[in-house]
């Protein structure tokens, strides 16, 4: 069976379209976060309705866009959240996803709302641990069901950056996303970097969490570097891959026959420290990676 | 009820001073929410963890940045003043809005309320914040436009 190469991409940001500019051969696939294009005023009637499109940022992309791919990549959705799914944003999530022609979506496996904020749209402030239990799992399921009929495209859910996971759940987080794939087929998106954020603070090992996790439900791949704050390392996005990140990308993902994608994440406010010659750099790592994956995945089916 | 759960782990990442509390007399957590006693037992694990502080920290950072992002000179302005303002802030507004502008300008509101109470701004700050305040109520404008 022949394994396509994974697309090598961006997390999208306004700095993404110099560095496409720049180096267009490297970047096949865009990561879009739907939440940055569009300003939503959920408190009180506003003409024209809750959302508000950034268009001058859409239209930028549009043209970014030829000959490439793009995926959504959500924030606000916050589907762990014990409340209902926010549907007036599942809509305008669908519309954008039809205007630039989404190939799949994702959304974090986080939880960043909650029930009694101050503001209609407001948030916790950051993205907060699951509680891994049955509970959890029918509501994150419905809403996916719901999302999916919605975008009708492949669903996506990353890991995300955990540093006190709650203790004694009923499954793993390996083993919710597992399940998510077997009973909905929805994929995961790995974020490797969140994995490293882990074990340095200590909460998690990488390599008990890879070996749990069923490699055909990854579809994609986040790497980034991040650095330390207050004495924790963080998933800043402020700088690139570490190595031991890279050599978990180069153990485990010839087995991830289902990869699609391979993103290189980083915050614009990083972009000077990083460069453009950095960037592109990374970029060609990631597509040397994803070149040894293509083949890695052959000899895994060959097997 | 799970509801309950996600809500004290928000309150607690937003407020240092409640994770305190709750670590001394983690009873008050029950009198607060309604919790299981798996949920009870799970948040007390979390309260007491190391890294609870750093989701405080975080917490803090997400707020501050937008802020940082459209009000920069601003804050740099403010220096050693800026934590116990933003301290204030997060503490009568616990929830970020996600409409950055919107967020922006709610800070800035509360900064004319402090100088009307009396808070004093040096002249070439009070400059700098009457100029970013401006590119805000643009922002805001703007961003109400529909095309």
């Amino acid at each position: 069976m022949h394994t396509v190469k994974a697309l090598v991409g961006l997390l999208n940001n306004p700095v993404v379209p110099s560095i496409i500019k720049y180096a267009p051969d490297l970047v096949e696939y865009v990561d879009i976060i739907p939440d940055r294009l569009w300003y939503d005023f959920e408190s009180g009637e506003v003409p024209g309705g809750r959302f508000h499109r950034v268009v001058g940022a859409i239209e930028e992309l549009k043209q970014c866009s030829t000959g490439r791919v793009l995926g959504g990549h959500g924030i606000g959705l916050s589907l762990p959240s014990a409340m209902p799914i926010d549907m007036a944003m599942v809509d305008e999530v669908a519309s954008l996803a039809r205007e630039l022609n989404f190939r799949w979506f994702s959304e974090h496996l986080s939880m960043f709302l909650v029930a009694h904020g101050s503001v209609p749209n407001s948030q916790a402030g950051l993205g907060l641990p699951v509680v891994y239990d049955e509970e959890s799992f029918q509501i994150v399921r419905s809403k996916l069901e719901i999302l999916r009929r919605a975008l009708g495209c492949d669903l996506l859910l990353e890991n995300g950056a955990v540093f006190t996971p709650v203790p004694d759940t009923e499954m793993t987080e390996p083993e919710f996303l597992n399940r998510l794939y077997s009973e909905l087929n929805c994929g995961t998106l790995l974020d490797l970097h969140n994995l490293y954020v882990g074990m340095l603070n200590g909460v998690l090992s990488p390599l008990h969490y890879l070996e749990q996790l069923n490699p055909e439900c990854v579809r994609e791949i986040h790497l980034a570097g991040g650095h330390e704050l207050g004495g924790f390392y963080t998933d800043s996005h402020s700088g690139v891959t570490p190595a031991e990140v890279w050599s978990w990308a180069y153990k485990f993902g010839p087995y991830f026959t289902n990869l699609k994608a391979i993103v290189f994440e980083f915050h614009e406010s990083y972009f000077e420290k990083l460069g453009l010659r950095g960037i592109a750099a990374e970029l060609e790592r990631i597509h040397q990676l994803a070149e040894t994956l293509s083949s890695g995945a052959q000899r895994a089916h060959a097997s | 009820m799970l509801v309950e759960f996600q809500q004290a782990l928000a309150d607690l990442v937003a407020a240092p001073e409640l994770c305190r509390q709750f670590r001394e007399n983690p009873d008050q957590l029950r009198e607060r929410y309604d919790l299981s006693p798996r949920e009870y037992a799970r948040l007390v694990a979390m309260v007491n963890h190391r890294a609870m502080e750093c989701n405080c920290m975080l917490y803090r950072a997400n707020r501050l940045a937008p802020l940082a992002m459209n009000l920069n000179q601003f804050c740099r302005a403010l220096g050693p003043r800026l934590g116990p303002l933003l301290s204030e802030y997060s503490i009568r507004y616990p929830n970020t809005n996600v409409h950055f502008y919107a967020e922006c300008d709610r800070f800035c509101q509360f900064i004319l309320a402090k100088i009307e109470q009396g808070y004093e701004l040096e002249p070439p700050v009070k400059a700098i914040f009457d100029q970013e305040f401006a590119g805000i109520k643009l922002g805001v404008v703007a961003s109400y436009s529909v095309l």
